[in-house]
C-alpha cells in the first residue's frame, strides 16, 4: 500500500497555516486518499488501478491548496464577535492568572503604575481646578475683562476710576453689560453682639445678572438701588455668612443690620459656594461676606485720578474679543484726551476674564502637568521594561502557541491584555494613590492657589485616570508585546531563543536610555527651580520680618477730622506698648508685600516742566517710628520726629530707588519735590532717605517711593505694626484685645506675623517647586530602578561568559568593569540625549526661574551628577554579583 | 458542456453547504462518509469533488457551524470527525426556510407541481 500521508505531504503546496493546523489537514487528506484506495482493492480491483482511482479523487493540487487556504483565512463577522469578546474575557482571566502566579512582579508592577497614574490624576485634578475648568458662570467665554494700565508700567495691577467706569459702560457699543467690582471692604457690623469684621465688595447692579447667578432667597440688585446720586443702603448676604450668623433663616429677608453705622436691610441670600473668580478676589481665598450696591461705596463719587474698581463685561452675540479690545482701546484714547489731567499715559484694553483668573499660574500648572506626564512615561518604561524581563521566562509559551497556530494578531491582543489588566489594577490603586496625593496637594498648596472645597476627585478625574490607563497599557504593553511575537516568530523558525533575547535587551536598553534622559529633564527643571528658589530667599524684603506682628484695624466712623484719628492711633499705640513683649509700636497705610498701593505723581524741582508728566511714585503714609520698628534703615538724612506731625508742611522721606532715580550721583537730602497736582500743592523737602522694601513681592524690582508722616494724612484705616521681644503669634491676641479695648466698634483683622507674609509671597514658588523636586526625585528613582534591571538582567545572561572570562584569568575586577561599562555607558547616552532635551524644553520655564537662565551650567551639571552617582549605585548591585561568579559553575551550566 | 449542466453546478454549489449541515444534523460524520453518502443518496446526480468537500468543510469549522475533532475508537483508525454546533443548527433552519420559500415561489410560478 502507497504511503499516503508522504504522497499528499509532497503534493500539496505549503498552506498558510500553522505547523499543527496543516499536518492535521495532511491527515486528513490521506485517510481520505486511502479510504478511497481500500474501497477499491476491496472490490477487485488491480492495486494500480486503486491507486490511480484514488489518486484521482483530489484534482488539482494548486487549487485545493488556495481553497483551503481561502477557507482556513475566513473570518465571519456573527460568531466571531462573539468569540471575539469571549475571546477578550479568556484573555483577561488568563492575564489575572499570569499575574496572580507572579506576586512579586505583579507588586512591582502595579505599584509602579498606580504612582504614576495616580500622581497624574492628583495633580491633573489639582491643575483642572485652577487653571482648566471653566468659569462656573453662564457662557463665561463671552465674558471679559476690561483694564485700564498705565502704559508704562503694564506690570502694575490693572484699576479704573469710577467716571471712567462710567463713561466706558456708556460708550462701548460691542458689550451688552459691563459691570465695576470694588476692592475687598472690610466694614464692621455692630448692634448684633460683639462687632464683628466683615469682608465685603461693592458691585454695579449690572454684577450678578451678568454673571447668570440668582439669588437663591430674595433677589440681587435693581438698577435703581444702584443710582448714583442716590443708593439704596440694601445688602445681600453670602450663603456662608447667611448660614453663619443668622442660622440660615429665612425670614432674614427685611431685617436691618448696622454696618459702619449706617442701617442696611438685607435683600437677598447668593447660591452656596458662590465666589468671584476674577481680580480683585483672584488669587486670594477671601470669602466675601456681603455685597453692596457700587452707588453706595464712599469713593464711587471721587475723582478719575481716584482708580479702584475692576472691570467685567459680557461680549455682545457675534462679537468678537479684538473687536472688543479694538473698541475699549479707541474709548481709552479718546478718555486720555478728554482728560489728560487724570488719564494721560492710560489706556484701555481686555481679555478673557478665564485669562485674568487663570493667567498667573497657568504656565507652573502646565510645567507640572508635564511634569508627571513624563513621569507617567518613565513608570510605563519600567513595566515595560519588566514585562520585557519576563518575556524570556515565557518564550517558550508563546513559541508553542505560535506552532499552535496562533495567529500574530491573537498573541498580540492578549499580550496587550495583559498589559491592559496591569495598567487597570495600577489604575485602580492609582486612585486611591490619587486621593491620598489630592490630600497632601490641598494640604501643602498656597491658600491663594486653591480653594478648599473646589478640589475633588470627580468624572473629569475618572475619565483622565481612564485615559491615563489606555496610555499606560499601550506605552508599557506594546513594546514588549510587539517584540515577543515578533521575535518568537523568528525564533520559532530559527528553533533558537538567542535571537529573541538579543532583541530584548536592545529595547530595553532603549527604555533605560529613554528614562534616563527623561529624568534628567525633570531633575535640570527642578534643580533650575531650586536655585531660583534659593536666589529668591537671598533678597533682602528691605526689613526685618522676623518678630513682627501687624494687625489691620478700622477707626471707628466717629473718628473723622485728622486730629481725632490722629488722636487715637496715638491712644492704640500707648495701650500695646504696655503690653509686656512689646518693643515698639507704629502704622502704616499699606504693608510690604500685599500687593498694590496708592500711586501719586511727583514733580521734581528744577526738573518739571509745566504741562509735562510727573513721575509715578509709591505713596505711604508711616506713623513715627514705622521705620525703625520695621527694622528700614536709614540711609541718609533723618526720620520724621514728632515736630514733622505738628507741621504741615513737614518733609518727606524717599526710598534710595527714588534718590537714584531723581537725583542720580547727588544727595537727595534737602531737594524739593511736588506731590499730586503740581498747580495746587507746595513743594516739599526731603528730609531723609530709607532703604528699599519689596513691596510687591520679593521677586518684584522696589519701585520709587516716597513717605509721608501720618499726622498729615490720617487714614482711616491704619495698619499696626508692632516688634515683639517673643514670638509674635503668642501675643496676637492678646494684641488685639488690647486694640479693641481703645474703643468700642474698631475691629480687628489680617493679624499676622510678617514672616507669614514673606513665606506667603513666595508659597506658589515654593509649591511648584516642592512638587518638581518630588517627582523630579520620584523619576531618579524609576531611572534606577531600570538601570538596575537591565544590567542584573545582563548579568544573568552573561554569567557563562563572565564565568568563562574568569576561568581564562581575568580578575574580578574586570568582571566589575565590564558590567559597569554597560550601565554607565547607557547612563550617559541618557544624560546625553536628556541635556539636549533639557536646553530645548527649560526655555518653556524661563517665566517660573528667578535670575536663573535657562541654561544654567550648575542645574545641568547637578542633575547630571545626581543621575550619574545614582546609576553608578544601580549597577553596583549586579556588578557585585558578577564578581562572585563561580567559573566552574558558570561552564557547567553551559554544557547543561 | 450544456447549459442544463451549468445550472445544475451552480445549484449544487449553493445547496452543497446546506447538504453537509443536514447530513451532520442528528450525528456526527468523518469527510469520507460525507462524500460517499451524498454520492450514493443523490443516486450520483449529486457528486462531490473530494477537491471541494475538505475547503467546505474547513469553511464551515471556521464559520463555527460545525466542528471537527480527533476521535479514535477501538480497532479502527484516527478520524476527524465533524458534528453541527448550535450555530450550525440555526444555520440549516435558515437555508432550508429559505429553500423552502423559493421552491414554492418557483412552484407558483410555472406551475409544475399543480400541473
Amino acid at each position: 500500500m502507497p504511503d499516503w500521508r508522504q504522497y499528499v505531504r509532497r503534493n500539496l503546496p505549503r498552506l498558510h497555516v500553522g505547523p499543527l493546523r496543516e499536518n492535521a489537514i495532511v491527515s486528513e487528506l490521506a485517510l481520505q486518499l486511502e479510504q478511497a484506495y481500500n474501497e477499491a482493492i476491496a472490490a477487485g480491483t488491480p492495486e494500480a488501478e486503486a491507486a490511480e482511482r484514488a489518486q484521482r479523487q483530489l484534482g488539482d493540487w494548486g487549487t485545493l491548496a488556495r481553497e483551503i487556504n481561502s477557507a482556513e483565512m475566513m473570518e465571519s463577522p456573527g460568531p466571531e464577535t462573539r468569540s471575539f469578546l469571549s475571546g477578550t474575557l479568556r484573555d483577561i482571566r488568563y492575564s489575572l492568572r499570569f499575574l496572580l502566579r507572579n506576586p512579586a512582579f505583579t507588586a512591582i508592577a502595579v505599584a509602579t503604575l498606580a504612582f504614576g497614574i495616580g500622581g497624574n490624576t492628583a495633580v491633573f485634578t489639582l491643575v483642572d481646578a485652577i487653571a482648566l475648568r471653566s468659569l462656573p458662570y453662564r457662557q463665561p467665554d463671552r465674558l471679559i475683562a476690561v483694564e485700564t494700565r498705565k502704559a508704562q508700567q503694564p506690570e502694575l495691577e490693572a484699576w479704573t476710576s469710577a467716571l471712567d467706569f462710567f463713561d466706558i459702560r456708556e460708550q462701548a457699543t460691542t458689550l451688552s453689560s459691563l459691570a465695576g467690582i470694588s476692592p475687598v471692604w472690610n466694614v464692621t457690623m455692630t448692634g448684633r453682639g460683639d462687632a464683628e469684621q466683615l469682608e465685603t465688595l461693592y458691585v454695579s447692579a449690572d454684577f450678578f445678572p451678568m454673571l447668570g447667578v440668582n439669588a437663591t432667597l430674595g433677589r440681587t440688585f435693581l438698577p435703581q438701588e444702584d443710582n448714583r446720586t442716590h443708593a439704596a443702603n440694601v445688602v445681600v448676604l453670602s450663603h456662608a455668612f447667611w448660614e453663619k450668623r443668622f442660622g440660615a433663616d429665612r425670614k432674614v429677608l427685611g431685617t436691618n443690620i448696622v454696618l459702619d453705622g449706617s442701617t442696611y436691610t438685607i435683600i437677598g441670600v447668593l447660591p452656596t459656594g458662590f465666589r468671584y473668580a476674577g481680580e480683585p478676589l483672584a488669587g486670594t481665598s477671601t470669602e466675601i461676606d456681603a455685597w453692596f450696591p457700587l452707588a453706595a461705596n464712599p469713593l464711587v463719587g471721587s475723582a478719575r485720578t481716584l482708580r479702584f474698581l475692576k472691570l467685567v463685561g459680557r461680549m455682545k452675540p457675534g462679537v468678537s474679543l479684538a473687536q472688543s479690545q479694538d473698541e475699549l482701546r479707541r474709548i481709552g484714547t479718546r478718555l486720555a484726551e478728554q482728560h489728560a489731567d487724570s488719564n494721560r499715559g492710560f489706556a484701555d484694553d481686555a481679555q478673557y476674564l478665564e485669562t485674568q483668573v487663570t493667567g498667573g499660574f497657568r504656565v507652573a500648572m502646565l510645567l507640572l502637568l508635564g511634569t508627571v506626564g513624563f513621569v507617567l512615561l518613565m513608570a510605563c518604561a519600567n513595566v515595560a521594561n519588566l514585562l520585557l524581563a519576563r518575556a524570556s521566562a515565557r518564550q517558550r509559551e508563546i513559541s508553542i502557541r505560535t506552532a499552535l497556530g496562533a495567529s500574530r494578531f491573537r498573541l498580540l491582543r492578549q499580550l496587550l491584555t495583559e498589559g491592559f489588566v496591569l495598567a487597570a489594577l495600577g489604575g485602580a490603586a492609582g486612585l486611591g494613590v490619587a486621593w491620598l496625593g489630592l490630600r497632601f496637594l490641598i494640604r501643602i498648596a498656597p491658600s491663594t492657589l486653591v480653594h478648599a472645597g473646589e478640589v475633588s476627585l470627580d468624572g473629569r478625574a475618572l475619565l483622565f485616570t481612564f485615559m491615563a490607563i489606555l496610555v499606560s497599557a499601550s506605552l508599557g504593553g506594546l513594546p514588549p508585546a510587539w517584540r515577543m511575537v515578533r521575535g518568537s516568530i523568528e525564533s520559532a523558525l530559527r528553533g533558537s531563543g538567542r535571537g529573541m533575547v538579543a532583541g530584548h535587551h536592545r529595547l530595553r536598553s532603549t527604555l533605560v536610555v529613554v528614562q534616563v534622559a527623561v529624568a534628567l529633564l525633570l531633575m535640570v527643571g527642578a534643580a533650575l527651580l531650586i536655585r531660583s528658589f534659593q536666589r529668591l530667599l537671598e533678597i533682602d524684603p528691605g526689613f526685618r520680618p522676623q518678630n513682627l506682628i501687624s494687625i489691620s484695624t478700622q477707626l471707628p466712623p466717629g473718628a473723622n477730622t485728622p486730629q481725632q484719628r490722629t488722636a487715637m492711633l496715638r491712644d492704640m499705640r500707648a495701650a500695646l506698648n504696655q503690653v509686656p513683649g512689646v518693643q515698639s509700636v507704629s502704622a502704616v497705610s499699606r504693608l510690604p508685600l500685599l500687593g498694590s498701593n496708592l500711586g501719586s505723581w511727583l514733580f521734581v524741582e528744577g526738573k518739571y516742566l509745566p504741562g509735562e508728566p510727573g513721575y509715578d511714585v509709591e505713596y505711604r503714609v508711616a506713623a513715627p517710628d514705622y521705620f525703625p520698628t520695621m527694622g528700614i534703615p536709614l540711609r541718609a538724612g533723618r526720620l520724621f520726629d514728632e515736630h514733622d506731625d505738628a507741621n504741615p508742611g513737614a518733609g518727606i522721606l524717599i526710598n534710595e530707588s527714588a534718590a537714584r532715580k531723581f537725583w542720580p550721583g547727588e544727595s537727595a537730602v534737602g531737594k524739593r519735590v511736588k506731590l499730586g497736582n503740581p498747580d495746587r500743592t507746595p513743594w516739599i523737602t526731603v528730609i531723609g532717605v530709607v532703604g528699599d522694601v519689596r513691596h510687591f513681592g520679593l521677586d518684584a524690582d522696589p519701585r520709587p517711593e516716597v513717605y509721608r508722616p501720618y499726622a498729615l494724612n490720617p487714614l482711616g484705616a491704619p495698619i499696626l505694626v508692632i516688634r515683639t521681644a517673643v514670638d509674635p503669634a503668642s501675643l496676637s491676641n492678646v494684641l488685639s484685645a488690647k486694640i479693641r479695648s481703645v474703643s468700642a466698634g474698631v475691629p480687628t483683622y489680617n493679624v499676622f506675623a510678617m514672616q507669614d507674609l514673606v513665606d506667603r509671597s513666595t508659597a506658589q514658588r515654593r509649591f511648584v517647586m516642592l512638587l518638581l523636586t518630588g517627582f523630579a526625585m520620584a523619576s531618579l528613582l524609576l531611572a534606577g530602578v531600570g538601570i538596575y534591571g537591565t544590567v542584573s538582567q545582563a548579568v544573568a545572561q552573561r554569567t557563562q561568559e563572565i564565568g568563562l572570562r574568569m576561568a581564562l584569568g581575568a580578575s574580578p575586577g574586570a568582571a566589575l568593569r565590564l558590567v559597569f561599562q554597560h550601565g554607565m555607558l547607557l547612563t550617559l547616552a541618557g544624560i546625553g540625549a536628556g541635556s539636549l532635551a533639557a536646553a530645548a524644553l527649560t526655555r518653556l520655564m524661563s517665566k517660573m526661574l528667578f535670575e536663573v537662565r535657562p541654561l544654567d551650567p550648575i542645574a545641568f551639571c547637578a542633575a547630571a551628577l545626581a543621575l550619574s552617582g545614582f546609576a553608578a549605585l544601580a549597577c553596583y548591585v549586579p556588578a557585585r554579583r558578577a564578581t562572585k561568579v563561580d567559573p566552574l559553575e558558570a561552564l557547567r551550566a553551559e554544557q547543561a | 458542456m450544456g447549459k442544463a449542466d451549468i445550472a445544475t453546478r451552480d445549484l449544487q454549489k449553493g445547496s452543497a453547504e446546506m447538504i453537509v449541515l443536514a447530513l451532520l444534523e442528528g450525528r456526527s460524520r468523518h469527510g469520507y462518509e460525507l462524500a460517499k453518502l451524498i454520492e450514493s443518496q443523490s443516486e450520483s446526480k449529486v457528486q462531490f469533488h473530494v477537491a471541494s468537500l475538505y475547503p467546505l468543510l474547513y469553511r464551515l469549522e471556521r464559520r463555527q457551524l460545525v466542528e471537527g475533532r480527533w476521535v479514535e475508537k477501538a480497532g479502527e483508525r484516527r478520524r476527524r470527525f465533524y458534528r453541527l454546533t448550535p450555530a450550525g443548527k440555526r444555520a440549516l433552519a435558515v437555508q432550508r426556510q429559505t429553500w423552502r420559500e423559493f421552491v414554492s415561489v418557483l412552484n407558483q410560478l410555472t406551475g409544475f407541481s399543480h400541473a
